[in-house]
C-alpha cells in the first residue's frame, strides 16, 4: 500500500511525466488488450478516446464477442491514483475518520484485465480488481484487497450480406447490463473508480446513478441479438455466484456476498439509428431480484428483498474527427419491497421520539443526464446532472454526523463538472467537481448536526493509466 | 445438474463448437479467411457492407479502382501511410493481411455499386467546385482533376475514384497532402494541392461528394 505524498510534489513531478508522454508519436502502439488484438487506436472503439464509451465500430466489436483481429497476450492492466477533497470538513467529531485521506494523493485502485478473443466465436472480458484501502483494521490502518469486479465471456456469431445483417450471441457475466453496449446501462454509465477512504464518499462516482439493485458479483446467463444495426434486444436470467461459477464473486467476503433466491430476469431493448457523423439509441431495461437480507443466512425463504427495476435510456453521438459530442440520458424506477421483518418496524429519533413505522414498500426515481465534448481525443470537458426521488421511510433515519439523514428521504440533487486531457491515449487526468444542492433529502442540515448539502461538494483529481 | 452447472455445460458446448468458423470469421491473423468473409465481418462495421459507409469519417470504398484500394492496404500494412487515418484506423486491421486477401478485397469493393450521395453543402459551394474539377485553376497551376480521376471521378488504376466520397473526407485528405508528407505515395497531390485555398478545397469536395455516380 502507497503512503500518501504531498499532492504538490506528485503533481510536479506527474505533469512533467505527462508532458514528456505528450510529446511521443501519436501512433505509439502502447494499448490495452484489446487494441492489440486489432491493432487500432483507442479512438476506433471509444469515442474521442474516452474509455469506455464506445463508438458504433466499438459497440460492434463487442457485440461480435470481442473476436475482431488476431489472436495475441490477451492481458491488460490499469491503475489509478486519485485525491479527493470535501468542501466542508469542519462540521464533524471526527473528521479523521469522517474523510479520510482528505486532500491526499493515493494509489486507489488498480485492475487486471484477461481480455480478448479465444476463438472465431468466442471472447472474454474479465476484470480483477485491486483495492488499495479495501479493509481497515482496529488501529486504523488500511489493507488492501482484491476480488473479481466486470466478467463477460460471450459466443457470438454474425450473419451478413448486402441485404440483411444479424447478429446473436450469448453472454455469461457476473453484473447485469456488463454485456451491454451502450454506456447508459447500469453496469457502464459511472465508471471512474471511487476510492474506498471516505474523502471519497461524495465525488461523482459516488453519486446516485441509475442502476439495478441485483448488483454485481452475481452469476447469469443472457442471449442477445442486434437486427441490422437497428434493433437490439436481450435477455437473462441471473442466479447466486456459487458453484462452477463462483470465481464471478471471488474475493469478496461471505457477509458482503449477493445472495439471490432463484431466477432473477434481466431484460433489455434499444433502437438505434446511424445517419452521417451522427448515432442515437432509445432504450429500455427490467430486471426483477430477490436479494436475502443476509448473505450467511438464507434458510428463510421471505427473508428477501424485492427490487424490479424498470429504466429508459438514450444516448447521442457526434463523431467526426477532430470533435466528438456525446449526450447520455437515463432513468431508473426502483420499487424495493422489504422482508417482512424489516416493515412496519417502529422507529424512534434520537430524542427518543416515535417516527412513523418503517415502510414496506419503497420507490425511488434516479435520473442523470451527462453531455461531452472531446477534441482531437485529448482535451475534454463534460457537465453531468443527476436527481434522486424517493419514498421518506423511517428505516433511512440515521442521526449520526457526515453520514446520516433525518429526514429519511433518499433525495439527493447535483452537477458534476469535469475537464481531462488524454496526453497519450493510454493515459487520462481528470478533474471533476461534484456540486450538491441535495443530500439524504436536503439541501441543510441533512444529518441533524448542522451540516448542509455544499458541505459535501468535492473536488477529484485522478490519473488514470491503463496497459 | 443444477443451474450454474447448465450455464457452464452450454458454453462448455459452444467452444468446443466455435474454435473455427471461416465463413464467418473475424480473425485478422489467419491467412485462410477469404477477403469478402473480412469484408463483411470485420471491414462492413465502419465502411458499411457495400463499401458505402455511414459516416463522413470513413471513406466510401464501393465502386473505387482495385489498384488504389491493394495499393493502399499495402501502404497501410507496410505503416508507409501515416496520416491519422491511416494509423489510428488501418494500421492494425492491415497488419496481417496477406497479398491474396488484399487483392480479394479489392475485387470486392469494386464490384460494388456505389450510390449517388446526398450532398451535405450549399449549392453555391457546390457550383464553385465544379470548375476546379473540370477546369482546374490556371493562375495557380491547379490542373483539373478529372484529367487523372477521369470523367465524373470514377478514377482510373492507381488514381483513386473521388466521385461520390464524402465531402469531409477529401477536406482532410486534401490537407494531408498539402501540409504533411504522411502520404508519400500521393507525393503528386502535394504539388496539385499546394496552391488550393480552404474555399477551393471546400467547394471540390463538396461537388464531388454531390457528384452523380455513373
Amino acid at each position: 500500500m502507497c503512503a500518501p505524498i504531498p499532492m504538490w510534489r506528485f503533481l510536479s513531478k506527474a505533469m512533467a511525466f505527462v508532458m514528456l508522454l505528450s510529446v511521443l508519436p501519436q501512433w505509439a502502439q502502447a494499448l490495452p488488450a484489446f487494441a492489440r488484438q486489432t491493432g487500432q487506436n483507442c479512438v476506433a472503439c471509444h469515442a474521442g478516446g474516452q474509455f469506455p464509451e464506445l463508438t458504433p465500430y466499438g459497440r460492434m466489436f463487442k457485440m461480435t464477442g470481442y473476436t475482431i483481429g488476431r489472436n495475441v497476450i490477451p492481458l491488460s492492466v490499469m491503475g489509478v491514483v486519485s485525491d479527493s477533497s470535501v468542501n466542508n470538513t469542519s462540521k464533524s467529531p471526527d473528521p479523521r475518520a469522517d474523510f479520510q485521506k482528505n486532500n491526499s494523493l493515493i494509489f486507489a485502485t488498480g485492475s487486471v484485465f484477461a481480455a480478448g478473443r479465444l476463438t472465431d466465436n468466442i471472447g472474454m472480458f474479465l476484470q480483477w480488481t485491486y483495492d488499495n484501502y479495501g479493509s481497515q483494521s482496529a488501529d486504523g490502518k488500511f489493507h488492501g484487497h482484491s476480488n473479481a469486479d466486470n466478467m463477460d465471456v460471450r459466443y457470438a456469431d454474425r450473419f451478413v450480406s448486402a441485404d440483411h445483417d444479424f447478429l446473436y450471441g450469448v453472454s455469461v457475466n457476473n453484473n447485469p447490463s456488463v454485456s451491454d453496449p451502450w454506456n447508459t446501462a447500469a453496469a457502464w454509465m459511472q465508471y471512474v473508480p471511487v476510492p474506498s477512504p471516505t474523502s471519497s464518499r461524495f465525488i461523482d462516482g459516488a453519486t446516485p446513478y441509475p442502476g439495478l439493485a441485483a448488483g454485481g458479483n452475481i452469476a447469469g446467463i443472457t442471449a442477445y441479438a442486434f437486427w441490422d444495426k437497428l434493433l437490439y434486444i436481450e435477455v437473462g436470467n441471473y442466479r447466486t455466484a456459487k458453484g462452477a461459477l463462483s470465481p464471478f464473486s471471488a474475493g469478496i467476503a461471505k457477509d458482503s456476498k449477493t445472495k439471490l433466491q432463484g431466477n432473477n430476469p434481466y431484460g433489455r431493448i434499444a433502437l438505434c439509428h446511424e445517419w452521417g457523423p451522427h448515432n442515437a439509441m432509445v432504450g429500455a431495461t427490467a430486471m426483477n431480484a430477490k436479494v436475502y437480507d443476509d448473505p450467511l443466512d438464507t434458510s428463510d425463504a421471505r427473508s428477501v428483498h424485492r427490487f424490479r427495476d424498470v429504466g429508459i435510456d438514450a444516448q447521442y453521438q457526434y463523431l467526426l474527427d477532430p470533435h466528438s459530442i456525446t449526450l447520455q440520458l437515463a432513468y431508473v424506477r426502483e420499487t424495493h419491497r422489504y422482508p417482512y421483518f424489516l416493515a412496519g418496524q417502529p422507529v424512534q429519533d434520537v430524542d427518543g421520539n416515535p417516527l412513523p413505522d418503517t415502510n414496506a414498500i419503497d420507490k425511488t426515481r434516479t435520473f442523470r443526464i451527462k453531455s461531452s465534448y472531446i477534441y482531437d481525443a485529448k482535451y475534454g470537458v463534460s457537465l453531468a446532472f443527476f436527481n434522486l426521488t424517493g419514498t421518506t421511510n423511517s428505516a433511512a433515519y440515521d442521526p449520526t454526523p457526515t453520514s446520516g439523514n433525518i429526514s429519511g428521504s433518499p433525495a439527493a440533487r447535483g452537477l458534476t463538472p469535469e475537464i481531462f486531457w488524454m496526453p497519450v491515449q493510454y493515459l487520462r487526468v481528470g478533474l471533476q467537481y461534484t456540486i450538491y444542492n441535495k443530500y439524504n433529502g436536503a439541501g441543510h442540515n441533512y444529518d441533524g448536526a448542522g451540516r448542509n448539502a455544499r458541505d459535501n461538494n468535492s473536488l477529484f483529481f485522478y490519473l488514470w493509466a491503463a496497459y | 445438474m443444477k443451474g450454474n452447472g447448465k450455464l457452464v455445460l452450454v458454453f462448455g458446448i459452444a467452444f468446443a463448437t466455435g474454435c473455427t468458423n471461416l465463413p464467418r470469421s473475424r480473425d485478422l491473423g489467419n491467412p485462410n479467411v477469404a477477403g469478402i468473409t473480412l469484408a463483411q465481418q470485420v471491414c462492413s462495421n465502419c465502411h458499411g457492407v457495400t463499401g458505402a459507409s455511414v459516416s463522413p469519417n470513413i471513406p466510401n470504398l464501393a465502386a473505387q479502382q482495385p489498384p488504389y484500394i491493394a495499393a493502399q492496404l499495402k501502404l497501410f500494412r507496410s505503416q508507409g501511410r501515416r496520416d491519422p487515418a491511416g494509423f489510428e484506423y488501418m494500421w492494425g486491421i492491415s497488419r496481417t493481411l496477406t497479398d491474396k486477401q488484399i487483392d480479394e478485397l479489392a475485387t470486392y469493393y469494386a464490384a460494388q455499386t456505389l450510390p449517388t450521395q446526398q450532398p451535405d453543402s450549399s449549392v453555391a459551394s457546390i457550383e464553385a467546385g465544379k470548375p476546379i474539377f473540370n477546369e482546374g485553376i490556371a493562375d495557380k497551376q491547379v490542373p483539373p482533376c478529372g484529367s487523372c480521376h477521369g470523367p465524373h471521378g470514377r478514377g482510373n488504376g492507381n488514381f483513386p475514384r473521388i466521385g461520390g466520397q464524402h465531402a469531409d473526407y477529401i477536406v482532410k485528405q486534401l490537407g494531408v497532402f498539402q501540409r504533411t508528407d504522411q502520404r508519400p505515395e500521393g507525393a503528386v497531390m502535394k504539388t496539385v494541392a499546394h496552391k488550393l485555398t480552404p474555399s477551393d478545397i471546400a467547394g471540390v469536395a463538396a461537388y464531388l461528394q454531390a457528384m452523380p455516380i455513373e
